[in-house]
């Protein structure tokens, strides 16, 4: 498993934003569903490395990034994309692409290469020599795609990353995941389920903090059934099916 | 979905990724938009200044130093504002999770910074020493001043980016330009407040020395230099070594060194401000004992550049230029005394003849020295205001005139300062303090008459009606001049008998000198035996 996460929770001050998680994930696409404060970034940052977590067990890529080694070693073969993705306005595509690279200590050979791989792959091969601060919303996500896929990350970590993206590129975009999923674990945290639907080899759905539901995107479809969960396709009244479930369980418990 | 993985090796970062990411960094720094401000300031605050004033290495090299009085506090803003980069932007989390320890990311920043700011500053030191090698006469560029002034640099810059990156916050950048301002603006106040440590101001090169007065006749003194150097990469390691304290900038080995670097940058500085405490002035620059190489205490040799006078006037030949005016200042009263017995048979120029620290950083110069046999007038010209230093050649004539050449008189009379006419002079090797009594009366006549004949100015002898010469009066440039401190009262007798000599034919004149020289430098003449 790239993924291997046991009771893992995070607290910030007295808001308890993960609550005791456990999860495991090897290769393929992982879509995290849930609703605005579930959790689902503060999970994501975990699993970048960005923040410790507070309680738990989390092993990534079959390493404990709790050790400095470790976690330098996971993240050379790590691709993350934040929420709010920050750029550096004056730099163009491919040198922001070529900087994250060359940060995350690809052998410098192989760095051309890679750039104008992900770049081509993302959709931006005629904007590779545009300024950052030239582009759309858009295309600028699509640059953000790219500096994490740069290094063929074995484990990719996409928050909301088709936020901003025009109906073509979303298209273009899971196919993208699909083809990532092949040989590394995917997990994008995400409100649009029809990109889990089209992308997802599994899905988790947090809510407060805990995986309420994991499995694969059928199962999900089929917990709609015999309720009359609100949604326009299958997968939202899965997904509401479950959410009402766990929230009606959770006030049960209260 | 059971790929687990085993450990890979741990790769080393290829040698050039960091070459590239400098490159990169190099090529996207807000720095390069600032290159023409930074151009414009080195141009006014520098140049321009450095030009308007006599070709010599020293006092140019003195205004590369102070360059960054002009360029530091701004580096500091614009270094602090490219240090909060990645937080304005919100890459903090981006940057965060990549395998190149925060801080190695942050110093590349910073290297690319400071790479511009250096180029600014060196080019502009290129440019000044490149005139200054077709306008100097004599000497070479000095590199220790160029040196400081590079290390301030990259020390304003270090300062500003470490609290750009420390503290990143909207005023960030204005708050450390002005900080790093008042620095160099407090360094001179404590300078003034005769703080010992204060030597160590950034600003600081010689102490309260003209400029003119060291590194020409003998070597630059490097050892303030030195300790500057050693406060400016104390401050500098110290600042980018905090950069590496915060959890997130690397291994706690790395973190370790960083603390480790922090603490050894800050002793650094704190050795180097104690050595600027042991710091004393001499006659030839700052000596701090503990740095000082006797070797530098050796004049440096050149070949003086003499007139064709009837008492030749021979300078250094870095003063080549200026020996005209020297000659023409000097030479009335040279040609008055030429061959007469006791009378200087030369005028060496030297840089200094003492030097004694004062208060409020002050400094007092001694004034020429006639000594050695023949006798020698030794003349410095330190302190006063030369030609293209806000005087013109005539002021400068009509100062060295006033000031220097009624001692000339003073001495071959017999006169003290305190004594004689107003004027800076000494005497070593023959005694020129006669006993006082009345019979100095017709020594102040004689030299008072031959000051009119060489027609100095009023300042220096008046003969006027009332009696009195100013010599109570405080001389131009008085701090070379210590000497001149009593007045001399002139007596109706004394006036009648300086312009009965005065009116005398010069044949008749100098023939009763070279009679009566010795006599009356030895008050054995009176007024009245004065023709």
């Amino acid at each position: 498993m790239n993924v291997e996460i046991a009771g893992l929770t995070r607290r910030f001050g007295r808001t308890q934003a993960v609550a005791g998680v456990d999860l495991s994930a090897g290769p393929g696409v992982l879509g995290l569903l849930g609703p605005n404060g579930a959790g689902k970034t503060s999970l994501l940052r975990m699993m970048a490395t960005v923040i410790p977590p507070s309680s738990g067990r989390l092993r990534l890529l079959g390493r404990d990034p709790g050790g400095y080694g470790p976690r330098r070693e996971i993240r050379r073969r790590l691709g993350y994309l934040p929420q709010n993705l920050g750029y550096y306005p004056s730099f163009t595509v491919a040198e922001f692409v070529e900087y994250f690279a060359l940060l995350k200590e690809m052998p410098s050979a192989r760095v051309p290469a890679a750039v104008a791989t992900a770049i081509e792959r993302t959709g931006l091969g005629d904007k590779a020599r545009a300024r950052l601060r030239t582009l759309s919303g858009g295309m600028l996500r699509r640059a953000g795609i790219a500096q994490a896929i740069v290094n063929e990350p074995e484990l990719l970590l996409l928050d909301e990353p088709t936020a901003g993206l025009d109906p073509e590129q979303r298209v273009s975009f899971r196919a993208l995941l699909r083809e990532c999923g092949e040989h590394a674990t995917v997990v994008v945290s995400t409100h649009l389920v029809e990109d889990v639907g089209a992308a997802c080899s599994e899905v988790a759905l947090m809510n407060q903090g805990k995986i309420v539901f994991h499995g694969i995107p059928a199962e999900l479809i089929a917990r709609a059934d015999g309720t009359d969960a609100a949604g326009d396709a299958p997968l939202e009244r899965g997904y509401s099916a479950v959410l009402a479930a766990a929230r009606s369980a959770a006030g049960a418990c209260a | 979905m059971t790929a687990a993985l085993a450990p890979a090796p741990s790769r080393r970062l290829p040698p050039a990724a960091p070459a590239r990411l400098l490159r990169l960094e190099l090529r996207r720094n807000p720095m390069l938009w600032l290159l023409p401000v930074l151009a414009i300031l080195f141009w006014l605050g520098v140049y321009r200044p450095a030009m308007a004033n006599p070709p010599f290495w020293n006092v140019r090299a003195t205004d590369l130093q102070h360059a960054v009085l002009f360029l530091g506090p701004l580096l500091a803003g614009a270094t602090a504002w490219v240090g909060s980069r990645d937080g304005r932007l919100g890459l903090t989390d981006l940057v965060g999770v990549t395998a190149v320890p925060r801080w190695a990311g942050q110093l590349t920043t910073w290297a690319a910074a400071t790479c511009w700011a250096e180029a600014v500053y060196l080019g502009g030191v290129a440019v000044v020493y490149g005139v200054t090698a077709e306008q100097a006469h004599w000497g070479g560029p000095l590199w220790w001043p160029v040196a400081v002034g590079a290390a301030g640099v990259a020390t304003c810059c270090a300062l500003g980016f470490a609290a750009g990156a420390l503290l990143p916050g909207r005023f960030t950048a204005a708050l450390a330009a002005v900080l790093v301002f008042l620095a160099l603006g407090g360094g001179a106040f404590a300078l003034q407040n005769n703080a010992t440590y204060a030597q160590i101001w950034l600003l600081n090169v010689q102490g309260a020395l003209p400029r003119d007065s060291y590194g020409i006749f003998y070597p630059y003194l490097p050892d303030l230099a030195i300790a500057q150097l050693m406060f400016l990469a104390g401050l500098a390691v110290a600042a980018l070594g905090a950069l590496g304290l915060p959890a997130a900038a690397g291994s706690s080995w790395l973190r370790g060194a960083a603390a480790a670097l922090t603490a050894a940058g800050l002793a650094a500085a704190g050795t180097a401000v104690g050595l600027a405490g042991t710091a004393r002035l001499e006659a030839h620059g700052i000596v701090i004992p503990a740095l000082h190489d006797a070797a530098s205490d050796m004049p440096t040799s050149y070949t003086p550049v003499c007139s064709h006078s009837v008492v030749p006037v021979c300078m250094h030949p870095a003063y080549r230029s200026f020996l005209p005016a020297v000659t023409a200042a000097l030479g009335p009263v040279l040609d008055q005394v030429a061959g007469l017995p006791g009378a200087p048979v030369r005028v060496t120029q030297v840089a200094v003849t003492t030097v004694q620290q004062e208060s409020s950083n002050g400094v007092q110069l001694g004034g020429p020295v006639i000594g050695g046999s023949p006798p020698v007038v030794y003349l410095p010209l330190a302190g006063l205001s030369l030609p293209g230093e806000g005087s013109t050649t005539a002021q400068f004539v009509e100062a060295l005139r006033s000031q220097d050449a009624p001692a000339i008189l003073n001495t071959l009379v017999g006169l003290s300062g305190q004594q004689g006419l107003p004027g800076g002079i000494s005497a070593q090797g023959y005694d020129v303090a006669p006993p006082p009594g009345p019979r100095m009366a017709a020594q102040v006549a004689v030299a008072m008459a031959l000051a009119k004949v060489a027609g100095l100015s009023p300042g220096g002898v008046p003969l006027a009606d009332d009696g009195r010469t100013p010599a109570n009066s405080t001389r131009p440039g008085n701090a070379r001049n210590p000497m001149v401190k009593g007045s001399t009262s002139v007596s109706a007798a004394q006036l009648a008998a300086a312009r009965r000599f005065a009116a005398l034919p010069a044949a008749m004149r100098r023939a009763w000198l070279v009679t009566h020289l010795a006599a009356l430098r030895a008050g054995q003449v009176t007024l009245s035996e004065i023709p």
